[in-house]
């Protein structure tokens, strides 16, 4: 090589030095409310752990003692995907709460029809962080949407103190405080920070799954500053979280030429123009992995995305289109690596596309594994049991 | 009391021009420069040829260098920097740091000529994989690489068949508070075109652009001789992300994708190489030398108006509006605005001196420069100054010679 390409190569080998963007760093402005006693800022408590952020600010993830504030979209459509959060929590150890007085976002609200206001978005969420800010456990947000709503919701709150007036009318009917959380955390950054410990408890072997990752807009799009971008991982220069997983567990992470599509799910679209969603998310995104990558499955770590990825496929698999192939969030694939059940715990059989392949190449029976479920729903149809619980699903 | 030298900071293009200019009119210079070659960031940075004739940096710097070092009244110190400043205008007592240690300088006036470094393209917004993907390299990049007459792909030592040039990286963008044009990229990107089709013959060469800003004889002997004679193909539409490919006949390869505005379509190209175009961007030494000037007397209105003009302001900094407090965003400045060497060294030539001095055998001629130096106080060499003095605006062409030396500049 020439002299040149070997300073070029030290100079991108030394890394850049990451400053600030365009607006400077929240917590400043975070803590001047809190000291002037506007607003009660809920702390990082107890183990934590830094990760990188795109402009270098340090950003602390709690490890324990969190607050699920749950996805409607998952629990609704994917369940799987909160119960593998869950599920891999209760594995590493660590305790939590699960709330039954967390409200949806309403961020869907927010994003198909604009029909909501400023005040009630923000009232939604800090009554959710009141909720948990009075339970002591710290939040973890399991919607990318929710996370990337209440980073904007952060923002407004703090650049705008009419709002703030009028949250704390609302928030002093409810009898709570205006409360924001020290960091909106979410959960796929909890899985990026504890990814060595996930893959100190694994028990399958992910060396021959090819994967490809898609990263959800609204996790590193909005308020781009507060986003893992981790120098190790696409050399910082693209959002770290659901691929720093998947390789922790061995898999291989292979490239795509769409890799910053959005996967056309469209709060608006979806709802009144449904096969553009389809029409995108299938030959933008799924035929492109398909063709340049081939991988066995698509991880994401948003709702709206595992949902729009998955259920598209059916339409354009109707129209011989090249598509087939199954998707999930990091967090069901990494329960899996972990050995947790495919139907039990990772609930795959709300899933459209055929993940059975994956399971066979993961080494899982896959009609086994629908046996042992079976067995189990057997329990509630003959009244054994009510519902299964976590002693069930191992 | 008064001093009658002046100190120069920065031993680039536009400070060995003003030490030249100053000391021609008599004056003593102290010309200080933080690395251990004078020359700046065309020496640096290894810059190749320089627009519009294609003369070698390296032997244009070495000339002008020449000029200062050979002058019995310019006082060279490299690997020197100002530490702190004291005093008035006219009076100047500047703390300086060098190999030797510290030591202090009597100056009557100050000539800021730090220059700019080139914006970094892994930061910020951008999604070009600058510290991904070894085939995305920068105009500078390139420049180190026509300078050694051999340009290839990083990744595989293989010559590029297909290179393009993402215009207006760091420049233009109020998405990261770098709103101004650079004025130099686009200029250079089509001289740097041009070199690599000279090497490259068969090399498919493109550049994105917003518009093309094509100075003066960049227009006829640049922009023109690179379409017509070596078929580089200008495409008006901005690149919006690099991203990789594996191509089953060609191997790994690059995917550049953004919209060709003309045609009203999205595009999608493969490439070997990519070439940003980074802009310019304050260099360190320009932030430090605001740091410790602004901190320096307020008593003269001159020095502060010129300091707070360059000054940061601090990042805490907010605005009290009716909606409320907001967020200033930090304001940052070049010592001057961007400028292609031509003016950088026309500029600083005036900087210290009057038009129409009798006897001189330059453009600018000498004139009564100690009394004039006195009312300067701390100046940012640059159009400004010429401003300042209430100079003629540019009479020169772009291109013409001044003082002698090359004016040719990038």
């Amino acid at each position: 090589m020439t002299i040149p390409i070997e300073a070029i190569r030290s100079k991108k080998h030394a890394g850049f030095e990451r400053t600030e963007g365009r607006y400077p760093d929240f917590r400043e402005e975070l803590e001047h409310l809190a000291d002037a006693g506007e607003i009660v800022v809920q702390r990082v408590e107890g183990e934590a752990i830094e990760v990188p952020t795109k402009f270098g600010r340090p950003k602390m993830i709690q490890k324990g003692h969190l607050w699920h504030h749950k996805s409607c979209g998952q629990c609704g459509h994917i369940p799987g995907y909160s119960t593998s959060i869950f599920w891999i929590m209760r594995k590493l150890g660590l305790d939590y709460e699960d709330p039954k007085d967390q409200t949806s976002c309403t961020a869907w609200n927010y994003y198909a029809s604009a029909t909501s206001n400023a005040a009630a978005q923000a009232a939604v969420a800090v009554r959710n962080f009141a909720a948990a800010y009075e339970t002591g456990f710290f939040p973890m947000i399991h919607c990318g949407t929710s996370y990337g709503h209440y980073k904007e919701v952060r923002h407004e709150l703090l650049a705008h103190p009419e709002l703030r007036a009028d949250v704390r009318k609302v928030m002093d009917k409810l009898g709570k405080p205006l409360v924001l959380p020290e960091e909106i955390v979410h959960y796929s950054e909890w899985l990026y920070a504890i990814r060595d410990e996930i893959a100190a408890h694994q028990k399958v072997d992910m060396s021959n799954i090819a994967v490809t990752v898609h990263p959800a807009c609204h996790y590193y799009k909005l308020v781009e500053g507060d986003a893992i971008y981790d120098p190790d991982i696409y050399a910082g220069q693209r959002t770290a979280v659901v691929t720093g997983v998947a390789e922790a567990v061995g898999a291989e992470v292979r490239e795509y030429s769409t890799w910053f599509d959005c996967c056309g799910f469209g709060f608006r679209h979806i709802l009144v123009q449904r096969d553009f969603t389809r029409s995108f998310a299938t030959l933008r995104k799924i035929e492109r992995m398909k063709e340049e990558a081939d991988p066995d499955v698509v991880l994401t770590h948003d709702t709206g995305c595992v949902t729009t990825l998955d259920k598209s496929q059916f339409a354009a698999q109707a129209h011989d289109r090249n598509v087939g192939v199954p998707v999930m969030s990091e967090a069901q694939f990494a329960a899996l690596a972990m050995g947790a059940h495919p139907y039990k715990v990772c609930q795959l059989h709300w899933h459209s596309t055929n993940y059975k392949p994956l399971l066979i190449k993961m080494g899982i029976d896959p009609d086994q594994a629908w046996a042992e479920f079976q067995e189990d729903l057997g329990k509630l149809e003959r009244g054994e049991k009510k519902y299964l619980d976590w002693d069930d699903v191992g | 009391m008064s001093f009658d030298s002046v100190v120069v900071i920065g031993g680039g293009p536009a400070g060995l021009r003003a030490a030249r200019g100053i000391a021609e009119v008599g004056t003593p210079v102290v010309l200080l420069e933080r690395a251990n070659v004078l020359g700046g960031t065309p020496i640096l940075e290894n810059y190749a040829g320089i627009t519009p004739h294609g003369e070698e940096a390296e032997p244009v710097m070495r000339r002008m260098a020449e000029q200062v070092t050979g002058n019995s009244l310019v006082d060279v110190r490299l690997e020197t920097t100002p530490t702190a400043l004291s005093g008035v205008p006219g009076a100047f007592t500047l703390e300086v740091a060098g190999p030797d240690g510290t030591s202090e300088i009597k100056c009557g006036a100050i000539v800021v000529a730090t220059g700019f470094q080139h914006f970094d393209p892994g930061r910020e917004t951008q999604l070009y994989g600058y510290y991904e993907f070894d085939d995305v390299i920068t105009l500078p990049d390139l420049e180190s690489m026509l300078k050694s007459h051999n340009v290839v792909r990083p990744s595989n030592g293989q010559a590029p068949r297909s290179l393009c040039f993402v215009q207006c990286v760091g420049s233009r963008d109020r998405q990261i508070g770098n709103e101004y044009c650079s004025k130099v990229c686009c200029g250079v990107a089509s001289k740097e075109a041009i070199e690599v089709k000279q090497l490259h013959p068969d090399c498919k060469v493109y550049i994105f652009y917003i518009d093309m800003r094509m100075y003066g004889y960049w227009e006829n002997e640049i922009y023109w001789v690179a379409q017509e004679k070596h078929h580089v193909q200008y495409v008006k539409g901005i690149i919006t992300e690099v991203l990789p490919k594996e191509d089953p006949v060609h191997g790994k390869q690059l995917i550049v994708r953004g919209e060709d505005t003309t045609m009203g379509r999205p595009m999608e190209l493969p490439m070997d190489m990519v070439v940003l175009s980074v802009g310019m961007e304050p260099s360190s030494g320009t932030l430090d030398a605001a740091r410790i000037l602004a901190s320096g007397p307020t008593g003269s209105g001159s020095s502060t108006r010129s300091a707070a003009r360059w000054t940061p302001s601090p990042p805490a900094a907010r605005a009290s509006t009716p909606a409320g407090r907001h967020w200033a965003r930090p304001t940052w400045r070049t010592a001057c605005p961007p400028e292609r060497t031509p003016r950088c060294t026309r500029s600083p030539s005036s900087a210290g001196t009057r038009r129409r001095w009798p006897g001189a055998d330059n453009h600018h001629g000498p004139g009564p420069g100690r009394r004039h130096l006195r009312s300067l106080g701390v100046l940012r060499a640059g159009v400004a100054a010429c401003q300042h003095l209430g100079a003629v605006p540019d009479r020169c062409g772009p291109g013409a010679q001044v003082g002698g030396d090359a004016g040719a500049g990038r």
